[in-house]
């Protein structure tokens, strides 16, 4: 039997995996509840939603890419839950290579984000067409940052997930660099006027940004003549810079994962 | 000439361990430990608690690396060629887990194709394995509601599945009720008559039914090697071989 069909073995059980545990679920619920939150909050709180349809698009972009970062949630077990359960004592027994287990696993995981990442942007597209009746054409643009985004995520997990002794550190481990580390430091150089393009928080801010930037994004919520100055220059992100960056923390964190994953022990 | 003789052992035997050493950080698991297992030969290796049992199941199943040495699996390196190594065996390992939101069938199901077993072929395969560890009422229940009992027979059934020529099992009584553990040597002793079997416990009584032969190691050394019968006559029974041979009686 080739490594190629038992790949796609691993895929089909690992998506499985994902569709019987609740935590896809819990995700798709929070995605929804954020979209529903916006789109009933914005106009009781403003009343109204933007004349802008671009600042819409951009306010409502929180769903899908809390559907990105939640790939956190699944992918966190991936490697270092075969060891912390002992699953791994079943699985690296069977003449099948830790490459395509995790390769598998990868897949797969990215298979869900896919799947969080459209079910996120139907709402954008349904929400725009109902109040506004068009969709703009950087939706699509966003859609494919969230994406990368979401590999990005993943990768990142599947090599903390290599690293830890259980599923739950390489989780925590994950939210603190995606959620405390990298914002921290990116404010640190945006202040410092230092380029910061390559940290993923901007990269994750390119989701929004595409429709135009910071200031647009703001605009949704507060018109900018009513704010004096902010404290600093916005500068917005460069898409194809943030772009590459999130490629290359996707594939360092993926080639990081198999060589960690092919190293460990069962002790 | 010497190479060529090697190699043509390595091949004849189904498992051949060659000075075998394994560390722990500073910690010595294994210390030069090489044994050969005959073809159909069912072997016992016993041995205090830490003495080196999991850590030599765990060299031949490629689940750890040793510091130095090689394990061979019907001529197959194993730290070259894991997977060509590992399609020979079907082994239990510690107290295995399964991934709780599948059934046994399902679990058997990706395990078989994992093997590269046809649909039909396991189709029929899971079954027999089922009815034979006596899961067949449990079958499409998820994994989650199983005690460890069930779980340890789901783990046998595994082994089984894709009829594998040499069996590694580690303390595969483990959790079991009596009778559980009643079924589990009948079935082990039915199949180790065309099996190798390597089998690791801290029960002399099982192994002394299971196996013919048996290893004893103490702090990863290879104290005896030889049939039961042997043992019995030189120390008069098993357990004062085991007693005398792991240091318990002075």
């Amino acid at each position: 039997m080739i490594e190629f069909e038992k790949l796609r073995v691993v895929i089909g059980y690992e998506f499985l995996k994902h569709i019987r545990r609740r935590r896809l679920y819990v995700i798709l619920a929070l995605t929804l509840f954020t979209e529903v939150a916006v789109l009933i909050l914005l106009p009781a709180l403003q009343g109204g939603y933007p004349d802008d349809v671009m600042a819409m698009a951009a306010i409502l972009t929180v769903g899908p890419a809390l559907a990105a970062i939640g790939a956190v949630f699944f992918s966190g077990d991936a490697i270092a839950g075969e060891f912390e359960s002992k699953t791994g004592y079943i699985l690296f027994t069977n003449p099948v290579k830790r490459t395509t287990l995790v390769i598998g696993k990868y897949i797969s995981s990215t298979a869900a984000v896919i799947l969080l990442i459209t079910f996120g942007y139907s709402i954008v597209a349904i929400s725009l067409l109902s109040i506004y009746g068009s969709i703009p054409i950087e939706t699509l643009e966003s859609y494919g940052m969230a994406l990368l985004y979401g590999g990005s995520v993943i990768s990142i997990t599947f090599f903390f997930s290599a690293l830890s002794k259980g599923g739950m550190g390489a989780t925590v481990i994950t939210l603190v660099f995606l959620m405390v580390i990298s914002p921290i430091v990116d404010t640190v150089l945006m202040l410092t006027d230092t380029p910061h393009w390559f940290m993923l928080s901007t990269a994750g801010d390119s989701i929004a940004t595409v429709y135009g930037g910071y200031e647009l994004f703001i605009e949704g919520f507060v018109p900018l003549e009513h704010i004096d100055r902010l404290p600093f220059e916005l500068e917005n992100p460069d898409a194809r810079l943030t772009s590459l960056a999130m490629a290359i923390y996707l594939v360092i964190g993926f080639v990081f994962s198999i060589i960690f994953g092919n190293r460990r022990q069962l002790v | 000439m010497q190479n060529t003789v090697t190699l043509l052992t390595v091949m004849d035997e189904p498992i051949v361990i060659e000075n075998l050493s394994k560390y722990y950080n500073h910690f010595l698991a294994l210390d030069n430990l090489s044994l050969k297992v005959k073809q159909n030969e069912n072997i016992g290796l016993l041995g205090p608690n830490g003495a080196g049992k999991s850590t030599t199941l765990k060299i031949l199943c490629a689940l750890i690396r040793s510091s130095s040495g090689k394990v061979f699996i019907n001529g197959q390196n194993v730290a070259e060629k894991p997977e060509q190594a590992l399609s020979n065996i079907g082994a239990i390992v510690e107290t295995p887990e399964f991934y709780p939101f599948l059934t046994p069938e399902e679990t058997l199901k990706y395990l078989g194709r994992l093997r590269g077993m046809q649909a039909g072929t396991l189709k029929n395969r899971i079954l027999e394995v089922i009815n034979l560890v006596g899961l067949e009422k449990w079958i499409t229940v998820k994994i989650e509601k199983f005690s460890r009992g069930m779980k340890q027979r789901l783990a046998l059934a595994q082994t089984l599945l894709h009829d594998p020529p040499i069996l590694i099992l580690d303390e595969p009584g483990l959790g079991l009720d009596p009778r559980g553990v009643v079924e589990f040597r009948e079935i082990l002793e039915d199949a180790g008559k065309d099996k190798t079997v390597f089998f690791a416990s801290h029960q002399l009584t099982e192994v002394t039914q299971i196996c013919n032969q048996v290893a004893v190691i103490d702090h990863g050394k290879l104290m005896a090697y030889s049939s039961i019968a042997e043992l019995e006559k030189q120390y008069n029974s098993l357990e004062n071989a085991y007693l005398e041979l792991t240091g318990g009686v002075s």
